[in-house]
């Protein structure tokens, strides 16, 4: 039996609305995952190409918090999905008034009816109203497993923070119909917000290109702006809207961490025992980045929403002697030629695949392939590079689909049973055969 | 051959958007019947059988109202089943019907010329009387003779518009019976506040509304349910603040700031139920309605000050609303002096209940949250029922 009760000074509920109202503009359900010291909304879209996550802190959100799983021990964990636009019926707007006029709340106290000896399962969310009006709803949930993406913000060498308030008038500018968000990070102390969009409308014989919006912000404007001159990097504009509306709600800024295109980006932000994620799939322009030499694989700008999902694996096996997080193996399996080792020998610029998380620049790379074994430490990214080389097979080039299905067997592995790959063959060894 | 006779009917409203405010509460159905009367005019709509409802538009809306029954003899087309009793007063009060829609379309011609009422402002109509200084602005209301249209003469400063309105024989309908004298429950409330709720529970897209009233220790208590597809939703109105309300120091020192500013001036001598009488204070009385039936009473909750809630002892429910329209000449107004105070009537029919096991798990933890105490066991609820 859970037990899960916690309490909702008015603000608080408020933020509640705030962050579902942006939630839902991710996904039709949230996911709910309640943890001994923390209470953790999450969302993840249906093309799986963003995920949120807002965390709440037990002592510092709630004015009262309890969580006991009925498994797990410590590290247990209560997880359901609810639709967003039940929780949000239930969390209005308009909960936290001031002045205390009809429909202001005192207090809203939520609880979980999960019993063995009773047949309804609920989510009971308790909104105690002034003058001695209590609206109780009880909402049907469905108990799911949740997934977390993970971002590790090590890799993630770019780095800006900025006001939420000035971004939000940024954002104001871009069109409507807009998908496209490409933040270029320019080399004459700019940085180029730039909206637009490649559909194509088919059906009467025109190429539509509407509107593109460019808002150069100079960087001094932001309070924080480490990203190397010349990156590209493109997400949805939707998305990106979401965030910022949501962040200014909190009057915070917000924080974007990235590496390259095509890798994830995470904006982050939070005050006051709320903190915000998104984990947001990208793409972006190989030409102007640093490592496209060769041609993308992929098409240019296809949009972030139609790529591979994200892969997402739950956190709670994962500890920190967890090597890394498997977005390589999601990666692999994306472009099941990547991982080919006798290409990446052979040309020493061309065998990087654009997509490629693990080798930021072909110098390094190159670099790497010649450094001993012993290099490359245990829980480097490079060992988990190494989990997708199937050491049994033919290492001829031009057998891609043992790189693919070692790929994907690893990604499965990982989310399924998280065991932990060894390698399966000496580096050393490879490289004598190559 | 009615002509040399005075018109059955002649009112003149200062205000046609008195009317309009009060008769758009009811509008639910294509025609209304309306009854004329030495007291005043009603109209009533009714819905399959199982709801009807009624606005009473009271002489003294009217700075002039005329009105000269007619004579049984002259009355033939009258309905038939008050032939045998010719003499009778129900001779004396005509009836027809007529299309509410048209009606409410015609005093809004007014209202779209008139700078007051282009505002939009019809949910806060009743706290404005702004209205008032539009004395030119006149709506005549004739009924000449039986069978005659309705006639509607809009003036405004110089423009003078005329609406015959046809009016239709009465359907034979009958009242849905409301026993008075055997009332199983009443309470009194604001009208907001029942607003309020329904518009709560109309989140879960429910089927039925079902009504709760009880005694808890002494302290009344009314809740409202519903349930849906995506869950449940419960609204509870008790007498007094929940003894709880005081766990949470921080919320409570805002709502008490904020709600004693506010609430101490007109919301601490009046209590949430102002009047509340079980005819059985130790049973709970439960009763279903149709959700979407009682949606549509929504508009008379929202502009009415307080709303008399009766179930008599069959379940029929009776909302009876207060509307205080805004004050024009001398207040007949009983509880609040000022503004004028009309009557809306509605009546639903109950669902025959099935008493499921669901209906029952909702009324268990109802009971528990009633009590206001977290950790109420089922058993002394039992012990309740």
């Amino acid at each position: 039996m859970v037990v899960l009760n916690f309490t909702l000074t008015p603000q608080a509920a408020s933020k509640l609305h705030d962050l579902l109202v942006c939630l839902g503009k991710f996904s039709d359900t949230v996911a709910v995952e309640a943890r001994r010291e923390k209470f953790t909304f999450t969302a993840l879209n249906s093309s799986k190409s963003a995920y949120a996550a807002v965390t709440l802190d037990g002592k510092l959100f709630f004015t009262k918090y309890e969580c006991i799983p009925s498994s797990g021990g410590p590290d247990g964990r209560f997880t359901c999905s609810m639709y967003t636009k039940a929780l949000l019926s239930v969390f209005k707007g308009r909960l936290y008034d001031p002045l205390g006029r009809d429909g202001a709340i005192d207090r809203c106290e939520v609880s979980v009816q999960e019993r063995e000896n009773e047949t309804q399962c609920r989510f009971i969310v308790k909104m105690v109203c002034n003058q001695g009006v209590i609206k109780t709803y009880k909402l049907t949930y469905e108990a799911v497993d949740v997934m977390h993406a993970l971002f590790d913000r090590s890799v993630a060498k770019n780095y800006w923070s900025m006001s939420s308030g000035v971004i939000k008038e940024y954002i104001e500018y871009f069109g409507t119909k807009t998908e496209m968000l490409d933040i270029f990070a320019g080399e004459d102390g700019r940085c180029v917000f730039k909206s637009y969009t490649e559909k194509i409308s088919n059906g009467k014989e025109i190429l539509k290109h509407p509107l593109v919006t460019a808002v150069a912000v100079s960087t001094s404007d932001f309070e924080q702006f480490t990203v190397q001159a010349g990156t590209h990097i493109v997400i949805s504009v939707k998305d990106f809207k979401a965030i910022v509306v949501h962040a200014d709600t909190l009057k915070t800024s917000l924080k974007a961490y990235y590496s390259q295109p095509t890798r994830p980006l995470q904006f982050s932000y939070g005050c006051d025992g709320l903190l915000c994620e998104f984990t947001l799939m990208t793409s972006g322009d190989y030409t102007g980045a640093p490592l496209t030499s060769t041609p993308a694989p992929q098409t240019l700008g296809s949009r972030g929403a139609s790529r591979a999902p994200l892969t997402v694996t739950d956190r709670t096996s994962i500890r920190s002697d967890m090597p890394p997080p498997t977005e390589p193996a999601s990666r692999r399996d994306r472009s099941g030629r990547l991982r080919n080792p006798g290409s990446r020998q052979s040309s020493s610029a061309a065998q990087e695949d654009p997509e490629s998380l693990f080798i930021p620049d072909a110098q390094d790379a190159r670099r790497r392939e010649d450094d001993e074994e012993s290099a490359w430490a245990p829980l480097d990214y490079e060992k988990e590079e190494t989990l997708g080389w199937d050491a049994s097979a033919d290492h001829d080039a031009s057998v891609f689909p043992t790189f693919r299905d070692s790929g994907s067997m690893s990604t499965t592995n990982m989310s399924d049973s998280n065991e932990v790959f060894e390698p399966t063959q000496r580096v050393s060894q490879i490289k004598g055969l190559w | 051959m009615d002509i040399e006779d005075p018109p059955i009917l002649t009112a003149v409203s200062s205000s046609a958007r008195q009317l309009y405010l009060l008769l758009r509460c009811i509008t639910s159905s294509t025609k209304a019947h309306v009854q004329i009367s030495e007291e005043g005019l009603k109209f009533s709509v009714d819905e399959a059988s199982i709801m009807e409802a009624s606005a009473f538009l009271d002489k003294s809306l009217f700075t002039t109202y005329n009105f000269n029954p007619p004579t049984p003899q002259r009355n033939p087309q009258q309905s038939d089943d008050s032939e045998d009793e010719d003499l009778d007063p129900p001779n004396t009060t005509p009836t027809f019907q007529i299309s509410l829609p048209a009606l409410l379309e015609t005093l809004q011609i007014f209202g779209l010329t008139d700078p007051n009422t282009t505002k939009q402002s019809w949910q806060t109509s009743a706290a404005f009387s702004n209205n008032v200084l539009g004395m030119n602005n006149l709506c005549r209301i004739s009924y000449n003779s039986l069978g005659a249209p309705l006639s509607i003469i809009l003036t405004e400063a110089s423009v003078r518009t005329q609406c015959d309105l046809t009016t239709y024989e009465p359907e034979y309908s009958e009242d849905i019976p409301f026993n008075r004298q055997a009332l199983a429950f009443k309470t009194i409330m604001r009208g907001s506040w029942l607003h309020d709720a329904l518009s709560e529970l109309s989140s879960t897209s429910p089927e039925q509304l079902t009504m709760y009233a009880k005694t808890v220790r002494g302290k009344p208590f009314f809740a409202l349910s519903s349930s849906g597809t995506l869950g449940s939703a419960r609204v509870e109105f008790n007498n007094q603040p929940q003894p709880s309300a005081f766990r949470t120091p921080a919320s409570t020192n805002l709502a008490a700031g904020a709600g004693t500013g506010t609430d101490a001036g007109e919301q601490a001598p009046t209590n949430l139920l102002e009047t509340f009488q079980l005819l059985d204070p130790d049973t709970v009385l439960r009763s279903s309605y149709k959700f979407s039936l009682i949606q549509k009473a929504a508009r008379a909750m929202s502009v009415a000050t307080k709303v008399s809630i009766r179930v008599d002892d069959q379940g029929v429910l009776s909302l009876q609303f207060m509307v205080e329209v805004e004050g024009g000449a001398s207040g007949v107004g009983t509880s609040s002096g000022g503004g004028k105070v009309s009557f809306i009537d509605f009546r639903f029919v109950p669902l025959v209940e099935d008493g499921d096991e669901e209906g029952e798990g909702v009324d268990e933890t109802m009971m528990q949250y009633g009590d206001g105490s977290d950790s109420g066991t089922g058993r002394e609820d039992e012990d309740m029922l």
